[in-house]
């Protein structure tokens, strides 16, 4: 289910940020435009100035390089960034670590674990950053929580309505892969495919590549199910990083109000950039 | 993506969370014949598994622990095939919960989701299978008290009623009933130091635990009596004397349960 890697979380840098609006200027956001469904209780939307944006795709896909370099591109050009990602809440992020360790976690006890561990981050991470008008980078969100769920059988109405105070964010980048050349990658990294990374729990094929295939095949058609609904920008991942890279700070340089000038990556992470 | 704006809130929990398309269909049992308790407004739906559930549902102080350990003790001396179950007791998420406390962590929202994913668990992995398996499960407290208690620190009932739509609709649900100052003071005197969310703390309504506690009390009883009627709570008076009220719950479960099917086959006698 999860990918191999899992990156640090990295804290908002302190960057100077005073002459940028960090959201084109317009009337207050009412809060059915703010959440997908119902409000958060306790955040009143107008407090939030940043920016929230999500990047999805399946494991493979180059999300977590495509945020690294984001991350460094958004703080050369002075924006505070905070990032979050799956599994990263103080609250549970260990204990699903462990749950998906030990193996013995039924689906709905799972997705609600991984809901926990959602609001988590967006109550005691996202939302206070939103609020100091950084710009928070999300490696994937609620569509994919959703999606998991949903190829497992669970009721998508149910998964809605769970996720209904999340924020909407104001990008979503959908990082669009064949599933054959996300394993490729995926293998590369680790020498090695995860158990939930191939689905092995829905018993889909004993022969691992297959189950694989298949069920980041199933994750990606509850994805296209829902990229017109939520304005998915979808980017063609098979591309090159540089070529994926430049189309994602052209759409966001757009949402920021600023011109986007040419990036190169710091020595630090030249070996992403291939 | 579904608006969820435009999606009813369901009137029953056992409203099926499988997806036709994907998941695979048991059929139901042969001797599948009971319903649950009728909703109102509502066809009564037919259920896919034997067994039957008994909850008790009241604030702390209530007397409604002390009455399903007399009820169980009844039914084990008797022979009957039950389990028991308690709210907040899956040692999975037993950690996540009890660091969530400690630090203080938790939000209204993920204080919820924590004991909804607890619940699941135990839903998951005891309770629906007891009940498939034709047991009588009797659960010291439900999806209820986290109706009552996520609503009264803000949640919304939509969400709640959302969360916890894969829960067995119970077959008798017992509300131990006591006026606030009873129950309160019941908790007071025998635990000296209440616990912060225990309390209700994190809702600030008062500096005092005491004082907080009481008022976040009188908030979940609120929500309690309203789901009287909606959710066919069977009423008792917490302030009746013990031996009284296992009488009351007693009689209440041999005429609305046919206990002899969670009786031992005994071998007949020649």
């Amino acid at each position: 289910m999860p990918d191999q890697e899992k990156d640090k979380p990295t804290s908002a840098a302190p960057a100077n940020v005073a002459e940028i609006p960090a959201k084109p200027a317009g009337p207050e956001p009412e809060s059915s435009q703010c959440f997908f469904g119902e409000p958060l209780v306790g955040l009143d939307p107008g407090e939030l100035n940043g920016s929230l944006i999500v990047i999805e795709g399946m494991d493979g896909s180059g999300r977590s390089t495509q945020i690294a370099l984001l991350q460094e591109w958004l703080e050369s050009e002075g924006f505070s960034v905070q990032t979050s990602g799956l599994r990263r809440s103080n609250l549970v992020g260990r204990d699903i670590d462990e749950l998906l360790a030990k193996n013995a976690v039924t689906r709905l006890t799972l997705a609600l674990m991984y809901a926990t561990d959602f609001f988590d981050q967006l109550e005691h991470r996202i939302v206070p950053a939103l609020r100091s008008g950084a710009v928070v980078l999300a490696d994937r969100f609620i569509f994919t929580l959703i999606a998991r769920g949903v190829v497992r059988g669970i009721n998508r109405d149910y998964l809605t309505g769970l996720y209904a105070m999340a924020l909407r964010p104001h990008l979503t980048f959908w990082l669009n892969v064949r599933p054959e050349t996300a394993f490729a990658r995926e293998f590369k990294k680790a020498q090695a495919i995860s158990y939930w990374e191939a689905g092995r729990d829905m018993s889909l094929s004993h022969d691992l590549y297959w189950s694989f295939v298949r069920y980041q095949t199933m994750i990606k058609r509850e994805l296209e199910s829902m990229a017109k609904k939520n304005a998915f920008i979808e980017l063609d991942g098979e591309a090159s990083v540089s070529a994926v890279n430049k189309q994602l700070r052209q759409r966001i340089g757009e949402q920021l109000g600023i011109r986007v000038s040419k990036y190169t990556p710091s020595s630090a992470l030249a070996h992403l950039w291939r | 993506m579904t608006d969820y704006a435009q999606l009813p809130v369901p009137q029953s929990f056992t409203a099926p969370m499988d997806n036709q398309d994907i998941a695979v269909k048991t059929p139901p049992r042969p001797d599948a014949s009971k319903t649950t308790l009728p909703q109102p407004g509502r066809p009564v739906p037919s259920r896919a598994y034997p067994g039957a559930l008994i909850v008790v549902e009241g604030t702390d102080g209530s007397g409604k622990s002390t009455q399903l350990y007399l009820l169980k003790r009844w039914l084990e001396i008797g022979g009957y095939r039950l389990h028991f179950t308690e709210w907040n007791s899956s040692p999975l998420v037993k950690s996540a919960t009890r660091r969530g406390k400690q630090k203080r962590l938790l939000t209204p929202t993920t204080f919820s989701l924590l004991h909804a994913a607890d619940f699941a668990d135990r839903c998951e992995r005891q309770i629906m299978p007891l009940l498939q398996g034709d047991y009588l499960v009797l659960a010291d407290r439900y999806i209820y008290t986290a109706f009552a208690r996520d609503a009264a620190r803000g949640c919304s009932h939509r969400w709640l009623r959302n969360l916890y739509r894969f829960a067995p609709v119970p077959d008798i649900t017992f509300y131990f009933r006591a006026p606030l100052e009873v129950a309160v003071d019941r908790i007071l005197s025998g635990r000296p130091k209440l616990k912060y969310y225990e309390a209700g703390m994190d809702l600030g309504l008062s500096y005092e635990r005491p004082e907080s506690f009481k008022l976040f009390q009188a908030r979940i009883l609120e929500e309690y009596d309203k789901m009287v009627d909606t959710d066919n709570f069977v009423v008792l008076d917490g302030t009746l004397p013990v031996n009284k009220l296992q009488k009351q719950m007693r009689d209440i479960v041999a005429s609305k349960i046919d206990l002899k099917r969670f009786a031992p086959r005994a071998p007949e006698a020649e």
